[in-house]
């Protein structure tokens, strides 16, 4: 049997009192696009927070291809405040990998709210993301003796930004462009980290219509030419309907259904979860 | 990184050469003890512990207090371990002589100086560079006050000679270089600079950066935080040991207590009036700092008549409250410093607005 991609397992993310995710599990397979959707507020971001290194969840594990990438149980106070669920399940259990080994492994990410290098040219932002798999050390690199290297990461950063449609804006200041580009720059610089698990948050926020169309067809096309799991949060629903294999829907925290697009569109607890909810 | 043309590189070059030409020409025709030949050696040596401040601060986005710490490292490393051996009972006369029985070749001890200030400055870090950047301040200044505190301790004083000055170690008179001495202290910082350059120009100065920027991003682009900080450290460290030991040579005599906070003020305050993130506007905020602080403010210490008439609070210690109030309106007012991160070599010349830009 083949490993998933991805993995949640009993997931409970709490910060102080606030229970944040509760007992999400989840699965994403190879060449999967999966979906996260929910009303604001819902726990999306912090789940891909847990799986990034970001947080460190309260609870639960999460495996990225078979391999334990963080597991904890409430420990210290948490013990006593911990409001989840199955705390005994992992108790033996516990691992905590930082954010760039995690990268290392293959997980890329974009962020909702972009955080790009501000002080950096949009086609330096791609280049800092190839520092990771560098072969070159403090000194070779000092003293340009890994030029090779280093031309190849320019070119594989000039590449990248052709790809996203970028080329012509490489030496602009990133944060001078306008969202829908600063969006595609953070989706090259996770490309740059040479990942096999690209995980979206919100691509689509603050592009119009057709941007988010063109989006749809783009996000499809990088899978295919780079190999890629993807997994994606997304308010826009043509969009989440038009590309995903299956949807996963929260809220509050808890998974309230999981399907193919059909079937969460004809899933009664998330049209509730939608019109009874917050969103707008 | 904007790559540096070709051509700006050599007229880059070409220009510090004319620079050190120039300044061995002053001191040729000046003669070693006027004031402008004393700027240069000084300034020489503050451009180079700025831009290994700068480094950490205004390109990492560390914000450490620890470089007069560091300094005092480096200049006792140096003083140490290069005092002849013929003088060690004069300068250790309450220590018997001290303990240490050799002494080093110069260029052997100068950079000795910075290695053992990285050494700390590794082991400073192990604890400190994991916690919220807000501690390493206090940290490091902290650290800074303790390594003063040590380096006095009666018991170390067969090695650091206690609370006493450490003296009769070569200065820039014995490192004459076509026969000036302001050429060896200019050559040292240039080198060092020029490394440090190198170094933020690589892809491990893009890293640096990018923490600067965005923690959470840089880490999430793989870039090992701790690993990283780590490494702007020990390097900054590095070259502030080898400021320290530059400055011992400046000044001729080592005494631990000079190695105050206010010097790390100081440096941080040219760092800021350059620009953080600008290497050219720390050495330029150096010079003019030495210069004003040693010769161009000093006559506000003196009592100045304009014919019979007393020019008002011009006495001993006026300079300070004029410098004082000068860099209040520096950082009140202009915040990016001289340069901002922008460096001298990267900018643009007016008439040639169009041509640098590809777009727009
Ligand atoms: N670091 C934190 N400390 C405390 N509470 C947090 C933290 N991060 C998230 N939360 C809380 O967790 C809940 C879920 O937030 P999260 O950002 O994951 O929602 P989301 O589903 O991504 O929402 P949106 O659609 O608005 O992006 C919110 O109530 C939020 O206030
Ligand atoms: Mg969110």
């Amino acid at each position: 049997m083949s490993e998933n991609v991805l993995r949640l397992e009993n997931i409970t993310m709490q910060f102080g009192g606030v229970v944040a995710i509760n007992d999400l599990s989840m699965r994403i397979d190879e060449g999967e696009i999966v979906a996260l959707i929910g009303p604001n507020g819902a726990g999306k971001t912090t789940a891909f927070n847990c799986v990034t290194g970001v947080y460190e969840p309260t609870n639960g594990a999460v495996y990225f291809h078979g391999k334990p990438i963080a597991a904890n149980h409430p420990r210290g106070k948490m013990k006593r405040m911990y409001a989840g669920s199955d705390p005994e399940k992992f108790l033996n259990m516990q691992t905590s990998m930082t954010a760039d080994r995690i990268t290392k492994l293959g997980i890329a990410r974009t962020f909702q709210n972009i955080r790009l290098f501000k002080s950096q040219t949009a086609f330096e932002n791609v280049l800092i993301a190839t520092h990771m798999r560098r072969t070159s050390n403090i000194f070779t690199a000092a003293f340009g003796l890994n030029y090779k290297e280093e031309k190849r990461n320019r070119e594989k950063a000039m590449d990248l930004l052709r790809i996203v449609g970028l080329e012509d804006v490489a030496d602009e200041k990133a944060t001078s462009l306008p969202y829908g580009k600063q969006r595609r720059l953070e989706i090259a610089r996770a490309l740059a980290t040479e990942p096999s698990l690209l995980l979206l948050d919100e691509p689509a926020a603050g592009m119009n219509p057709q941007e988010t169309l063109d989006l749809g067809a783009f996000i499809q096309q990088i899978k295919r030419d780079f190999n890629l799991t993807v997994f994606v949060i997304e308010h826009h629903m043509d969009l989440v309907m038009g590309i995903s294999d299956r949807i996963y829907v929260i809220e509050f925290g808890k998974l309230i259904a999981e399907g193919t697009p059909e079937e969460i569109q004809n899933n009664q607890a998330v049209i509730d979860a939608y019109l009874g909810g917050n969103d707008e | 990184m904007k790559k540096m043309s070709a051509t700006r590189l050599i007229v880059s070059l070409a220009v510090v050469a004319l620079l050190y030409a120039a300044a061995w020409w002053a001191e040729t025709a000046l003669g070693t003890n006027s004031m402008l030949i004393t700027v240069l050696k000084k300034g020489a040596v503050y451009a180079l512990i700025a831009v290994s401040m700068n480094l950490l601060n205004g390109f990492t986005g560390l914000f450490s207090l620890g470089q007069a710490g560091f300094m005092l490292v480096g200049a006792y490393v140096y003083a140490v371990f290069t005092i002849p051996l013929k003088r060690h009972a004069a300068v250790y006369q309450y220590y018997n002589g001290g303990i240490i029985q050799f002494e080093l070749p110069l260029l052997v001890a100068l950079i000795l100086a910075g290695v053992v200030a990285a050494l700390l400055a590794a082991l400073v870090g192990l604890p400190v560079l994991r916690l919220k950047s807000d501690y390493l301040a206090i940290a490091t200044l902290g650290f800074a006050e303790i390594i003063r505190a040590v380096v006095q301790w009666d018991s170390l004083g067969p090695i650091t000679n206690g609370s006493n000055l450490l003296k009769t170690y070569p200065t820039f008179a014995s490192t004459k270089i076509l026969g000036t001495t302001v050429l060896f202290p200019m050559i040292v910082a240039g080198v060092c600079i020029g490394l440090i350059l190198l170094i933020i120009n690589s892809t491990y100065g893009r890293a640096f950066k990018a923490i600067r920027d965005d923690e959470v991003a840089a880490e999430a682009m793989g870039i090992n935080l701790f690993k990283h900080k780590e490494l702007a450290f020990v390097i900054s460290c590095f070259f502030a040991g080898i400021g320290g030991a530059l400055l011992a040579m400046f000044q001729g005599t080592v005494q631990a207590n000079s190695f105050k906070s206010a010097m790390t003020y100081d440096i941080l305050l040219m760092v800021v009036i350059g620009g953080m993130g600008s290497i050219s506007g720390s050495v330029i905020a150096s010079y003019l700092y030495i210069a004003c602080s040693e010769w161009w403010l000093r006559f506000l210490d003196n009592e100045q008549f304009i014919g019979s008439f007393q020019v008002p609070l011009l006495r001993s210690g006026f300079r300070m409250v004029a410098f004082s109030a000068v860099i209040m309106v520096v950082v009140l007012f202009f915040r990016r410093g001289i340069m901002g991160d922008r460096e001298l070599w990267n900018l643009r010349l007016p008439g040639r607005k169009k041509a640098g830009r590809a777009k727009q």
